[in-house]
This record gives C-alpha cells, structure tokens and sequence, in this order.
C-alpha cells in the first residue's frame, strides 16, 4: 500500500470519503467508543475536578522539565535502569540498534508503541538485519498488510474482519473464518513462537514518575508485559514529555487514560516497573533501558499555546469524537498521529510547511476539546497554527496563490466584519445583498451550482465550494418586528 | 562537543525561557487561572458507606468476568482450588514461592505442582497459580510485587490464573494502594484487572489473547 503524506491531506480525505468499506469499519468508533466512554466517566464523582487536576500536573510538569527530567533519571538510574537521550528520532533508532545488537539478537519482539511508529523504528531495525515482531493484536495485523496505524489505540480499525480474515490466510496460512475468537487464539499461538525465541522486547511509556523513576505501561492483552518479563534485555522509548512529578499523580491519569481510551475503569495490565530485578533468580530482565527522546518536543516548549501539546496522553478520545476523523480515518492524516491531536502535533514534529493542510482538517466544532482529559484546546491550537501558516512564518513567498487566496480571504472578512458592526451598513449591505443574490440563490441555498458566486465573490466562492451557504431571507428580523411578528412573512 | 543530554535540556530551558512573555498573557486570556497547583492527592471516596473492601471486591470482579469465590479458610480454599483443577482438567500446574499457596495446596494430592517451574514448562502448563499483595476493591484489580513473590511470568503464561487473597490485604480504592506500595518498589509491581482481552479486530471483545482467558481469585476471609 502506497503511504499518504500529511501534505495530501486534502486529496487523501477526498478519497477516504468514497471508500464504504472504511465507512463501515469506522462506524463501529462512534457506536461503541463514544458510549463507552460516557458510561465509564459516569462512574468518577467529579470527573471536571479531575481534568483539572490532571491539567495542573502537566502544567506544573512541562514549566519545569528540566528539573523533573533530572530527577527522574536520578531515581531510574539509581534503580539500576540505563538511559539514553536521543535528539532525534535517527539518534534513538541508533541506540535501540545497538542494544539489540549487543545482545547479538536478529530479532525484536515488539509492544505497541506511538513513539516508535513516530521515529519508523521498525524500518530502521529491519535496514539494520533486525526483524522486528510487532505482538499487540492489532499492531501485528497492519503489520501483516504492510499499513500504518490508523488509530492511537485500535490501531487496525479501518479494517473489517473479512480483510484481517484475507489477511490472515495469506500471511499465515490458515481457513479462511470471521470467528474473530478463532483470529485471536491464532495470533496467541503463532506469536508465543516468537516471544519463546526473543531476547530483547521494546515497548513505549505512559507514565515516567520522577519521584521514584518508575515507568508505567497499561494494555489490555498481556503482550506488553510478555514483552518485558519473558526477555534479558527490555528497552523503552519514552518522549520527554511522559515524565510526572509524583507517584500519587498516577491516581489521576490511571482514572482518566482508560476511560478516556477504551471506556474502562481500568485496563487489563498496569506494568510498573522500577530498574532492573536484584536478584538474579527472579524473573525479568537483566537490563532495562529507557531511550529518552526529545524529537522536535522541547521546541512546543516555546509558547503557551504549542506547549499544551505536550500534555497528551495518547488517549484517542478526540479521534473517537472527531466528526472529521469519524469520515475520513486515521491515514487521510498522513502521518503516526492522527485525528485532532495529530492534526496539531504532526505540523509540529515534522515542521508545518510539510502539513500546511492539517490544521485546517477541522470543522472547529470543539468535540475534541469537550473529551480531553487533560483539557487540551485543540480548536486554540490549530487556529494558532494556521495563524503561523498565513502569517508566512511556515515560509513560501508572497507570490504563492495560496498566500494571495488568503489574503483576498482575509480582506473579505475584515470588509464584511465593518460592514455589519454599524446599523446602518449592516441594514443597506442586507438589502443589497438581497438584490444580489437573486443572480445565484438556488433552492434558497447558495449552492456550489452557482458557479458565477465563484467569480462575483472569492471567499464565498471557496466556502460554497464545497458547502451550502443560507441565503438572505427575504425580510429581515427587524422588519418582522416592525410590523409584529404574528404577521409572518 | 555536547552531548545529547545537554542539547536536550538546554534547549527545554531556551524554549521555556522564550514562552514567559507570552505565558501571563495566555494565563489571564484563559480565565485568569493561577499557576499549576502541585498538590494532586484526590480526596479518598468514602465507599466504606457502600460495602466491606471484600464486598466491592466481589461486585467489581462479577462485572469483569472473573470467576470469584469467598473460602472461610484454608481448608475450603484447598476445596476450591481442586475443584479448578478438575473442572480445567489441569495436569500441567505451576505455583509460585508464596507461602499462602503452599498451604492452600498442602492436602491436594490427586495432581503434581511444579514450583520454579522454568520458562519451557510455563509455555507448555495448564494453570499457574500464585497469591497477591495487595487488591483493589473499586476496580477489581489484584497488584502483584515481584519483589516478594515469584509469579511475574506464573501469573501471565499459562491460560488459566488462580490467585489466593488475603482478606485484609484489599483497599478500597487505588489511591490507598498507591500510598502502600510507593515506600517500598521493587522492580516490578503488575496491576491485574480481569482476564486478558482485546477489541482490536472490528471492536469485538475476545479473551485471552496473550495472557490468561480465565482468572480466579479466591479470597480468605479469615486472614
């Protein structure tokens, strides 16, 4: 399958919304997820209080990284945990490389892990004569197929059983079944193989605690804590941003994430682990390694709107809620993080003029600021990112044609906005509009048919492109209630 | 040269000293809130109004699945115990050190129990069987230290987990549990909250995918 690019945003929403299978298999997100959540959310008494409060920590966090950074390293090095920092996402697939190939291992077993997807760890592993084994359910099945993850959490949502089915006879070799039992129990027993065989397990982080230097997993299938018990050599991506100042603040976010994520109380498996095992009989491995990696993160430090960003906890519930994500899915986006969120960190990570069209793939509607759990503003942030985009901060010369429609935009809407805020403008510009509008009102909609809009009216042109704007109603409400409103008309 | 690390908070301090201008602006713009609050203890619900700890053990763990049974002591624990392994058929069974489980096995003797049981034994056993540390009455959720019992890997392989609890070993709620255990971590502390599951395929709930498809928890109210 060819990869989308964030730069195509437009061409690839286009073709997700003529794709009914897709339609399908997204419908389900809505259906269940979304009910899911607010039953689950239903059961916390003060479920604001707690978004607060989560916010607070993450606030409190990122103002002072580098002091909570530090401490964390102290308390994780002092528990016998090596760390590595990595710039760039090149330097952090180098250090993961290496540790691999200290431990003389040709193969990885692998728990779900955005950062890892964020920096294309597997390529880099398999350049390296590394094969990768990605052991979560649905990130082995997009394995499978070759694909990226359209999902946070459910990584192989755009697909319906009947392909996950085809992929599986083709890959694996079994009947063809839907029985999605029948799926599961294979992927358990083909992949204990290679759990069996592995010597080094790479997983992601939630939660960094730097009070006492524990990282935290949560999953709901056992592969993560497969991955991280059954091997002698464990290494965990973490951005820096996963750090938290205490262990008590895990209280908030284990309430918030699942509920959030999936609509649990809690998952499964909570993975708490603190350093490496003292005592060589026990089980475990004989090292842990946690890859602290920066990737473009301290850079969102640089401004209070961009910083919020960093206080994500990769929930998906804005995916899940996001009336755009819910048409479209998560590849239309292009890149590792999709859905609102990714829409504001994407630009941010792999530089905006390479994702120009991502902060415009919302309606503004706010769907997904209602469901954060740490109450991000994503609607602020990407009205932040397009004013760098037309700002001509995210570069492009003053000649490009989209800088010029912009422009012509932005002209317009101060025009209209003098015009309406006085009585008198504002009563005359209706009038004339009225008038006027007799030459493209169809149906009482000004329609994309009325092609001539496109010429008269620029902006109203590229609005009603692919939209219907109202038309002018024929009386005002102010002449209605001259002559009183019971005489309707 | 620099090295990574102070490239990285260096520039975590640049990028934070290049925000200050704009962060008291943004502040009042959004709705005036002071600065971060550190102090993040939630208030501790007060669910003792609701049921004992063993109580709302017991209805979280029936919403989840988990096969639930309350012993008045070891020699009904003993009784339950078998009765899992023969309804399981269970020949291959693995147990941890923990001394709960010694005792709760001790008069078994139709079946053999492997302690120390290695990695290619666990691959190939029926059931694993351990105790906990600690247990979670509003999520239904046993916390297992490795520190001080050997069943990291007893209680994930096999496709059956049987864990003995101690009544007074149960709290409430997380934040209690939290509060216990931070004074002391070992290397690896494991919340277990049901059967292992997933939704990844179509959203349709399937169990025991790389962890246990059944758990049992077997509660001693005498201890």
């Amino acid at each position: 399958m060819q990869q989308l690019t964030a730069e195509t945003f437009d061409q690839n929403a286009r073709a997700a919304l003529n794709d009914p299978v897709l339609h399908g298999a997204l419908r389900n997100l809505a259906d269940n997820f979304v009910t899911r959540r607010q039953n689950a959310i239903a059961s916390v008494d003060d479920w604001e209080g707690l978004r607060e409060k989560a916010r607070a920590i993450k606030e409190e966090t990122l103002l002072h990284l580098d002091e909570y950074l530090s401490q964390f390293v102290e308390n994780a090095e002092k528990a016998g945990a090596k760390i590595h920092w990595a710039r760039d996402g090149k330097e952090a697939c180098q250090i993961v490389i290496d540790l691999v190939k200290n431990r003389d291992a040709r193969m990885v077993v692998k728990a779900k892990s955005m950062a890892g997807e964020e920096i294309h760890l597997n390529e880099a592993l398999e350049r390296s004569g590394i094969e990768p084994v990605e052991t979560d359910l649905g990130e082995w099945i997009i394995q499978l197929a070759g694909e990226t993850p359209s999902h946070i959490v459910v990584p192989a949502i755009h697909k319906t059983k009947e392909q996950i089915a085809d992929i599986f006879v083709e890959k694996v070799g079994i009947e063809k079944t839907d029985n999605v039992d029948v799926l599961t129990k294979t992927t358990r027993r083909i992949l204990r193989e290679r759990f069996a065989e592995a010597e080094v397990g790479i997983s992601g982080v939630n939660f960094g605690v730097a009070e006492t230097g524990t990282i935290l997993i949560l999953e709901n299938e056992g592969n993560i804590r497969l991955t991280t018990s059954l091997t002698k050599t464990h290494i965990a991506v973490m951005g820096i941003e996963k750090v938290i100042p205490k262990f008590a603040d895990l209280d908030v976010f284990l309430k918030l994430l699942p509920r959030s994520g999936t609509g649990q109380r809690l998952t499964a498996y909570q993975s708490l682990i603190t350093g490496v095992k003292k005592n060589a009989a026990d089980a475990g491995p004989e090292d842990v390694h946690i890859v602290l990696m920066d990737n473009g993160r301290s850079r969102m430090l640089g401004h209070p709107v961009t910083r919020q960003s960093l206080a994500c906890i990769r929930c998906g519930a804005c995916l899940n809620a996001c009336p755009v994500y819910q048409q479209v899915g998560g590849h239309a986006y292009g890149s590792v993080y999709p859905g609102p969120i990714g829409a504001v960190i994407t630009p941010q990570l792999i530089g905006i003029s390479k994702a120009k069209q991502l902060p415009y793939a919302s309606s503004l509607c706010g769907a997904c600021k209602e469901v954060c759990p740490v109450k991000i503003d994503i609607p602020e942030l990407l009205l932040h990112l397009r004013a760098e985009i037309t700002d001509g901060t995210a570069g492009g010369s003053a000649n490009n044609p989209e800088r010029k429609r912009r422009f012509a935009e932005s002209l317009a809407f101060k025009m209209y906005g003098k015009a309406w805020s006085g009585q008198f403008s504002y009563g005359l510009g209706t009038k004339a509009a009225r008038i006027m509008q007799k030459l493209v009102v169809r149906d009482g909609k000004i329609g994309k048919a009325s092609g001539l809009i496109a010429k008269l009216l620029p902006p109203l042109g590229a609005w009603t492109a692919w939209r219907d704007a109202p038309a002018v109603a024929p009386r005002s409400f102010r002449e209605q209630w001259k002559d009183g409103l019971d005489k309707q008309g | 040269m620099t090295t990574a690390r102070e490239d990285i908070i260096g520039s975590i301090r640049r990028h934070l000293a290049a925000s200050k201008p704009f962060d008291a602006v943004h502040r009042e713009h959004a709705g005036g809130q002071a600065e971060a609050v550190v102090n993040t203890a939630l208030p501790a619900e007060n669910l003792a109004d609701v049921g004992t700890p063993l109580d709302n053990f017991g209805s979280s763990a029936s919403l989840l699945g988990i096969h639930f049974e309350v012993a008045a002591n070891v020699r009904e624990a003993a009784a339950l115990v078998e009765s899992v392994i023969n309804r399981i058929g269970a020949k291959d069974i693995a147990i941890s050190d923990s001394e709960l489980v010694a005792e709760s096995i001790e008069t078994i003797e139709t079946v053999e129990f492997t302690r120390d049981a290695s990695t290619e034994f666990l691959f190939g056993s029926d059931l694993g069987i351990t105790s906990a540390q600690w247990a979670i009455a509003e999520t239904g959720t046993l916390v297992l230290e490795a520190e001080s019992e050997n069943h990291r890997l007893i209680s994930l392989v096999p496709p059956v987990h049987l864990c003995l609890l101690e009544a007074s070993k149960i709290r409430q709620t997380l934040g209690e549990v939290l509060t216990l255990t931070q004074g002391n971590l070992g290397h690896a502390m494991t919340f277990v909250t049901g059967a292992s599951r997933t939704s990844d395929i179509e959203l349709t709930l399937a169990i025991g995918v790389h962890g246990p498809g059944e758990l049992h928890v077997i509660v001693l109210a005498d201890r």
